[in-house]
């Protein structure tokens, strides 16, 4: 995989507006089809957003690490938070055939995340988090 | 980007443009609440014009789907736009919430 972008952002929720641009930027770079930049786009925002809400359990300022990648047949985003420990992956699965009366209101930025990738990886290193999001693209 | 208010007989609607992010999703649920404090009988929430939707506005969606059923009431999503229809369907909003979503 090339690294072809890094970005940082704090966890505050305002710095979520500049995603739509690195977005931008990456789908430009990695000539990104409208399907996958808004799969990137969508899935970032998701995950991002979990990052700031639930990630930090102390107040204080933290930064968050944003990876643009690619390589032939495929882009990835790497985020990386120095947050608690949270595996994504270990959340049950949400089952959409649920009537919306009985709905479970957590989980569907992560049930997004996995439908909009194709694959999504988790691991805990030197006490951090980073999460890698691949599509592949044509 | 506001979002545009259109009362007519009981139904109130609502106009929804742009990035529904968190806090838009912050501001559609002031919207909603308002709308209901009005009393209206039928809430519709127009997205034509969105081109993008995260959990944190599906959970407003859901939130106030519930309530307004619950109490005898409609809470209908018109005019889906593709961008938000595919979320939509992939969370398995669509057809309970959109006006015809079981076509």
């Amino acid at each position: 995989m090339n690294l072809v972008a890094e970005c940082r952002l704090r966890n505050d929720p305002a710095e979520s507006r500049q995603i739509e641009a690195w977005i931008q930027s990456f789908a430009e770079t990695a000539h990104l089809t409208p399907a996958a930049r808004s799969a990137f786009d969508h899935s970032l925002v998701e995950w991002i957003t979990n990052v700031i809400s639930y990630a930090f359990v102390e107040p204080g300022e933290h930064w968050i690490i944003v990876r643009f990648l690619t390589a032939p047949g495929q882009a990835r985003i790497e985020v990386e938070d120095d947050g608690r420990e949270f595996n994504p992956l270990n959340l049950p699965p949400v089952d959409t055939s649920t009537p919306l009366e009985r709905r479970s209101i957590g989980g569907l930025g992560i049930h997004m995340v996995r439908q909009m990738m194709d694959s999504v990886e988790y691991r805990r290193t030197n006490g951090r988090n980073i999460l890698t999001m691949t599509r592949r693209v044509e | 980007m506001p979002i545009n208010t259109k009362t007519s007989g009981d139904g109130v609607e609502l106009f929804l443009a742009g990035r529904v992010d968190g806090a838009m999703a912050n501001e559609l649920e002031v919207a909603v609440l308002e709308a209901i404090r009005g009393g209206t009988k039928t809430l519709y929430i127009n997205m034509a014009e969105a081109t993008f939707l995260c959990s944190a506005g599906l959970r407003v969606l859901l939130q106030y789907w519930r309530q307004m059923k619950g109490a005898g009431k409609q809470f209908i999503v018109t005019n889906p736009s593709p961008e938000v229809n595919s979320v939509l369907v992939m969370t398995g909003f669509r057809e309970q919430m959109v006006e015809g979503g079981q076509r």
